[in-house]
Formats: structure tokens, C-alpha cells, sequence
């Protein structure tokens, strides 16, 4: 413990050296906060990607999203094909107000249609006007930022490691096939790396409402 | 020599009658008064009506001594007594003791004493208060030069009631609170009597939790 | 005297007492919110939130008046003034400059400043039982506690200084003030100083109030403008004890120039404790009732005791 009282000047010193150094008071209104990208400040929707699987309403804890779509009918592709149904999207909306920010629904978005952004500022004075609709949710993607690159050390995305495998594959083959007609024109298409996060069919695997 | 007349009052006079009149009035209602707090303050109002007295007749150092010993300290006491033992808000008819008569009497017999005594002295002197008569200069050497005896006496007597509240107060230590080393005791005769009370204090919360101006359970833990 | 010198002075002193205890609550509110790591308020007024204490004085008066339906009325009605009130009457007879800068001359002054200072804490007392309220009752208790405890060491180191000057006269004190007497009194000044915080109920003495524990004691039932009031007793009374420690220990008006500048030096001392009572109440933790009572009795008055006998010695020996 030391001197008698060595504690009380301690408490003195602390402090007043604290005063001399600058205040760790964030200036909100007057400074935006400099937010990390995965901040979880409000769901933005991605419309395009949404195939109204319902899988995102149907997780959701305390059921705050609500969801309403048609069912539209195209013509075949191809004369004398099969007319295709797909689903069109005419609702949705978020409660903010019901939503505790779990982050389910982005998790479990098979399409990538649902993404997190860092704004915040969308408090209302009236509890009903929490709810935002689509167009809302789809203004906020803008502010959805470029998600970070990976740590250095970090284990290889799932994605990027089966990519290059099917792209080994495909190059072992294409050389095998190489060595067997020596001359042979190349051919070969090489089959697209399946794993590419881009836009998914939009007719396709989605489930109706 | 022209002896100024009682019927050509000056201001300060007509101040100096007019507090006379707030004191006794206060002095009666705090003796009247049901309420015991209440009692407590008008003794205050009272007590300070006799310094604003003092100060009247330029006895400066009188008057703030005067609050300061008996509104500052002697009332704060009193006050710590009460709400230490028992102070409700309203009336508390059993705190009249029915001595009123005897009281009246022993009052009256003191007041008479007292007029008598100054009656006898001053008789028809009069002081010009012109000048301070009574600032602190003119006290200090009035009791150190004139008065060194009484002021003397009257030191050993309270030295004398000092350790009688000791040897009080340590006669009910060895059932009390474990026995603080003596020349604390010695030294810090109030603290003894602070701490005594705390403990009795917090004996009555055990004993009559239902008292309505008991203090609960904090003051436990400060001991 | 004439009647315009007296009612210049009384506005003076009722000018100081009306901005000196905000500027006090200010800078409590920014010196400790830095110490803190925080910037304090920010908005009210424009620049740093100059005006805080207007917009808190503002909401406060514009609060509803409550009283508890058991509360003593009067009494718990009359408690504020007489909190407030005797800060007012002290700062009459402190003395700012040299040569008649004083709002009245007081030929007891230290005894007139102490025994005014003592009635302030009757009013804490009188809302203390008046609240018809435990805590504030409990509040009340350990208020009186403290007051009589801490009076007595109070009186003593002031009574060490007016035997070193001889006079009872703040102004008289400081006519007679010396720069050796810093080292001379500085065990009277730590005392002083401690036990006027201490009567004040200030941090680390706040027993009496410890918000954590009973609800601000006496407090407890006040709002609005009454509360606004006890508020304000609390930063005059930092304002009195800074200034009557720097009267009677720093030497008041003492420094350079201080024929001029006299009063500049006063108001730097007397900032420069208030200063150090919003530190004390940053940096340390609070007393417990029983360790007040046994840091005055044990500390204090010894002190105080052998800051006499000191000061005794050397007026004898050398004087």
C-alpha cells in the first residue's frame, strides 16, 4: 500500500491528467461517427436478389417482417416449351420496431438479398412509422458499404477455395487432354466457377408464397 | 446633566422594543407550542431576537458569539436530540409533562431575579451608544483585565462538566459498544458521545421498528 | 457613508453572489466532466455550453411546486431561504481589495462569518425533519453530526489566525498578513479548509447527502425552484469557504500590484480552492459517517489544537 495517503494523491494525479488529455466524448450531430463496416445500424433489401423465399420472414424471431407477392406467368423460352411462373415481389416491409437486430434474416438469405448498413439515424416519433417498406429498405442499400477484405491470416472463403478447385480440375483436364491429340484445336469450354457470388437466377429455386 | 426621556423615542429604540417584543413572543410560543420541532425553531427565533438585541446596543462580539454558540451549535444539538430520539410532524400531547404550574412558577421567580438584579444595578445610568461599546477590543479587556477570575472560574467549571460527561458516558460502556481506548476518550469526549448515540440509535431501530421517525436499516452499516 | 456607497456595495455583493456560485457550478460541471474523460455540456448558450446553469435554473423554475402531503408545510417551505440566506450575509464581510474593498467592515468579522455559516446548515436540518421522509430524517442526522463535529475545528484554526493578527477584523487579519504566515498556518489552512468542506456536506464529506445511498438526504423531497435553491447554498457556500480560506490563509489581496489589482488576486485564490473542491470530489471516494466523525475528532481537532499552541509559541517568542 505504500505511504499513507499515496492512494488519495494517486486519485489527484489520475485525474487531472486525464483533464490535460483530450475528451473521448464522440461529437455526434455536429461529427458523424466513423462506423466499422459490419455495423449492425439498419437491413437494407437488395430487391433484385429477393425471390420471395419467405425463408427470412419465416426465421425471423419476433416475425417482423411481412412479406406479400403474385405469381406471374411467362411465356415459354422456346416455342412449344413449358410456361415458366415466377414470383413477383409486391411487399416488404421491416418493424423496427419489433426487430431486435439478430441478423437471422441475413444469415439465412440464400439469394444475398439482404444486407447490413451502418446508418442509424431513422428514429421516428410515432412507433407505426418504424415500419419501412421496400423502397426505404432498398434506399438504404446505397448506404451498405464494400465489405472489408478478409485478415491477412485468415482461412481461405469457402467460395474462393471451391472456385479455384473446380478451376484446377478443369485446368489438370484440359492439360490431360492436351497431352492425348498433341495439335488439337482448344476447344474446350472451360465450365463457369459455380461458386461466383453474382446475381442468381431470378426464375429459379425459389420457393412460392 | 439632561436625562434623555423615556416619550421621545429614537429609531433605534422603537427597533430595540419591537425585537423585545418578537423575542418574548417567540420565547412563549416556543415554550406553549404542542410541536416539538417547533419548539426547537421558535427557540431559534427567539435567541436571535436577543443577539439582534445585543447588536442594537453595539455589543458586536456578544451578538455573533451569541448565534454562534446558541443557533449555531446549542439548537443544532437540541435539533440532533430530537430527531435522534423522537420528532414527529404534528402535535405530541405526551410530551407534556403537566409540571405547567411549577414551571410558570420557577419562571416567573427566575425573570423576577433577574429584573430585580439589572433593575438594581443600572438603576438610572445611562450609556451614550455613540460609540461601540461592547466590539471586541472593549470585551477582550473588560474579561481579561477586570473579569480574569470568573473567567477563570467559569472555565474550570465547564472542564469540571467535561469529565463529568466522560465518567457518565464511560459508565455505560461495558454493556455498550466495545470500550474505545481511554485517551481517545479523553481527547474526543463528543465523538464518544456521537458514537453512543448512533448505537442507541440503531438499538431503537431494533427495538420499535414502527416508529414512524426511526431511521432504517442504512445506519447500520455505518458502524 | 452615504446611502449611495452602501448601495453600491450591497449590489456588488449581491452581483457576486449571484454569478459567482453558477461560474462555480460551471466549471464543476466542465472541470469534472475532463477529469472524466467527457466534455460536459456542449449546446446550451452556443460556445461550450456557457449557459447550462441558466437553462437548468430556467427548468427548474418552470417545475411544479411539490410538497409531501405529511411534510411540515411551512417549515419544509421556509428551509431553502434559510440555507441560502447566510451565504448572502457572509459575503457582506468578506473583504475583496485593500482599503475599503469589503461590502461592510465587521469588527468580529471571523466570529460573524462562522456563526452565519452555522445558521446555513439549520436550514438543511429544518428540511431534513420537515420532509416527513426517513432518508431525509437520516439526512438531517448525520448533518447535524457533521455540523458539530466540524465546528469546532473550524472555530479553532480561525481562532489560530486571529491571535497571529491580533484582531477579529477580516480586513484587520489581512492588513496584518505576512507571506511567512503561509508556512506559519498552513497546518490552520488544511484544517480550515477541510472542516469548511466538510460543512458543506462537499465530497468526500457527503454523507449526509450520498445520492447512492439516501437519496440526497434532506434533499430528498425538494424539487423545482426549492431544490434549485439548495443548489445554489451548496456553490455559495463553495464560493465562502474558498474565499474565507484565501482571506485568512493566502492572504486575500496579497501579490503584485495589489493596489491595483487586489481584488484580482482574492478572486484567483478563492477560484483556484474552488477549484480543488470539484477535484476532491472527482478524485476521491466517500467517507463513511463513522470515519467523518473520527477524522474530525482525531484529526482535526488535534490539529487545530496544535496549530494554536504553534501559533502561540511563535507570537510570544518572537513578537
Amino acid at each position: 500500500m505504500g505511504l499513507p495517503g499515496s492512494g488519495l494523491a494517486k486519485g489527484l494525479a489520475v485525474t487531472l491528467k486525464t483533464m490535460t488529455r483530450r475528451a473521448h466524448t464522440a461529437h455526434y450531430p455536429d461529427v458523424q461517427p466513423e462506423l466499422p463496416a459490419r455495423s449492425r445500424g439498419v437491413i437494407g433489401l437488395f430487391e433484385e436478389n429477393c425471390t420471395v423465399c419467405m425463408l427470412c420472414a419465416r426465421e425471423c424471431p419476433d416475425w417482423c417482417i411481412y412479406i406479400d407477392s403474385h405469381k406471374e406467368t411467362l411465356p415459354p423460352a422456346a416455342p412449344g416449351g413449358r410456361e415458366r411462373s415466377r414470383n413477383v415481389l409486391d411487399r416488404f416491409a421491416i418493424d423496427f420496431s419489433l426487430c431486435m437486430y439478430c441478423g437471422i434474416c441475413i444469415e439465412v438469405c440464400p439469394f444475398d438479398a439482404l444486407f447490413w448498413s451502418p446508418e442509424f439515424e431513422y428514429a421516428e416519433t410515432d412507433i407505426r412509422d418504424l415500419t419501412h417498406e421496400r423502397d426505404t429498405l432498398r434506399a438504404w442499400m446505397w448506404t451498405v458499404p464494400e465489405p472489408p477484405p478478409p485478415d491477412p491470416a485468415a482461412e481461405e472463403p469457402k467460395e474462393v477455395s471451391a472456385a479455384r478447385k473446380a478451376a484446377d480440375r478443369a485446368a489438370a483436364a484440359q492439360a490431360a487432354e492436351a497431352r492425348e491429340h498433341a495439335p488439337g484445336p482448344d476447344a474446350g469450354a472451360v465450365p463457369g466457377s459455380g461458386a461466383a457470388p453474382g446475381a442468381p437466377d431470378a426464375d429459379g429455386g425459389g420457393t412460392s408464397a | 446633566m439632561n436625562a434623555p426621556g423615556f416619550l421621545s423615542p429614537t429609531g433605534v429604540e422603537i427597533v430595540f422594543l419591537l425585537t423585545g417584543l418578537v423575542t418574548v413572543g417567540a420565547a412563549l410560543v416556543a415554550v406553549t407550542t404542542r410541536q416539538l420541532v417547533h419548539a426547537a425553531l421558535w427557540l431559534v427565533v427567539a435567541l436571535g431576537g436577543i443577539a439582534v438585541e445585543y447588536l442594537l446596543l453595539t455589543a458586536e462580539f456578544v451578538a455573533w458569539v451569541q448565534v454562534l454558540i446558541y443557533v449555531g451549535s446549542v439548537v443544532v444539538l437540541l435539533l440532533f436530540g430530537l430527531m435522534l430520539t423522537r420528532a414527529p410532524i404534528g402535535r405530541s400531547p405526551d410530551a407534556d409533562s403537566g409540571n405547567r404550574p411549577v414551571a410558570l412558577a420557577v419562571a416567573l421567580a427566575s425573570a423576577a431575579t433577574l429584573v430585580t438584579l439589572v433593575v438594581d444595578a443600572f438603576r438610572t445610568a445611562w450609556i451614550e451608544l455613540d460609540r461601540p461599546q461592547g466590539d471586541t477590543q472593549t470585551v477582550g479587556e473588560a474579561l481579561f483585565r477586570h473579569w480574569v477570575l470568573p473567567f477563570e472560574a467559569l472555565s474550570l467549571l465547564l472542564l469540571a462538566a467535561l469529565v463529568g460527561a466522560i465518567v457518565v458516558s464511560r459508565r455505560t460502556t461495558p454493556d455498550g459498544p466495545a470500550g474505545t481506548p481511554a485517551p481517545e476518550a479523553v481527547a474526543a469526549p463528543e465523538a464518544r458521545k456521537a458514537q453512543d448515540a448512533q448505537a442507541q440509535d440503531a438499538q431503537d431501530a431494533q427495538e420499535a421498528p414502527g416508529a414512524s421517525d426511526v431511521p432504517g436499516a442504512p445506519e447500520a452499516e455505518e458502524r | 457613508m452615504d446611502f449611495l456607497d452602501v448601495a453600491w456595495r450591497l449590489a456588488a455583493v449581491l452581483l457576486a453572489f449571484l454569478t459567482l456560485p453558477l461560474l462555480v457550478g460551471q466549471a464543476e460541471h466542465k472541470v469534472m466532466a475532463h477529469m472524466q474523460g467527457r466534455v460536459g455540456p456542449m449546446y446550451a448558450g452556443g460556445f461550450h455550453g456557457w449557459a447550462q446553469l441558466v437553462a437548468d435554473g430556467v427548468k427548474f423554475a418552470q417545475k411544479e411546486d411539490v410538497v409531501p402531503a405529511a411534510a411540515d408545510r411551512r417549515i419544509f417551505r421556509l428551509a431553502p431561504a434559510v440555507a441560502l440566506v447566510p451565504y448572502l450575509l457572509v459575503l457582506v464581510a468578506i473583504p475583496v481589495a485593500p482599503d475599503g474593498g469589503v461590502g461592510q467592515v465587521v469588527d468580529a468579522g471571523i466570529f460573524f462569518v462562522l456563526a452565519v455559516l452555522g445558521v446555513g446548515v439549520l436550514g438543511q436540518l429544518m428540511g431534513g425533519w420537515a420532509s416527513a421522509n426517513k432518508y431525509s430524517l437520516l439526512g438531517g442526522l448525520r448533518t447535524a453530526a457533521q455540523l458539530m463535529a466540524y465546528e469546532l475545528p473550524l472555530l479553532l484554526s480561525a481562532a489560530s489566525v486571529a491571535m497571529a493578527a491580533g484582531t477579529l477584523s477580516l480586513p484587520g487579519i489581512l492588513d496584518a498578513w505576512q507571506w511567512w504566515w503561509l508556512p506559519w498556518q498552513l497546518v490552520g489552512a488544511f484544517v480550515f479548509f477541510t472542516a469548511g468542506i466538510a460543512e458543506l456536506h462537499r465530497p468526500p464529506f457527503d454523507a449526509p447527502l450520498a445520492p447512492e445511498e439516501i437519496v440526497f438526504g434532506p434533499l430528498t423531497e425538494y424539487g423545482g425552484l426549492r431544490f434549485a435553491l439548495f443548489l445554489l447554498a451548496e456553490y455559495a457556500g463553495i464560493v465562502v469557504v474558498s474565499a474565507l480560506t484565501a482571506v485568512l490563509f493566502l492572504g486575500g489581496w496579497h501579490g503584485p500590484f495589489a493596489d491595483g489589482l487586489g481584488w484580482l488576486w482574492t478572486l484567483l485564490k478563492t477560484a483556484a480552492l474552488s477549484f480543488l473542491v470539484i477535484w476532491t470530489r472527482v478524485a476521491w471516494p466517500r467517507l463513511r459517517a463513522d470515519q467523518i466523525q473520527r477524522f474530525a475528532w482525531t484529526v482535526l481537532v488535534p490539529l487545530a489544537l496544535l496549530q494554536i499552541a504553534l501559533t502561540g509559541v511563535v507570537k510570544v517568542v518572537f513578537a
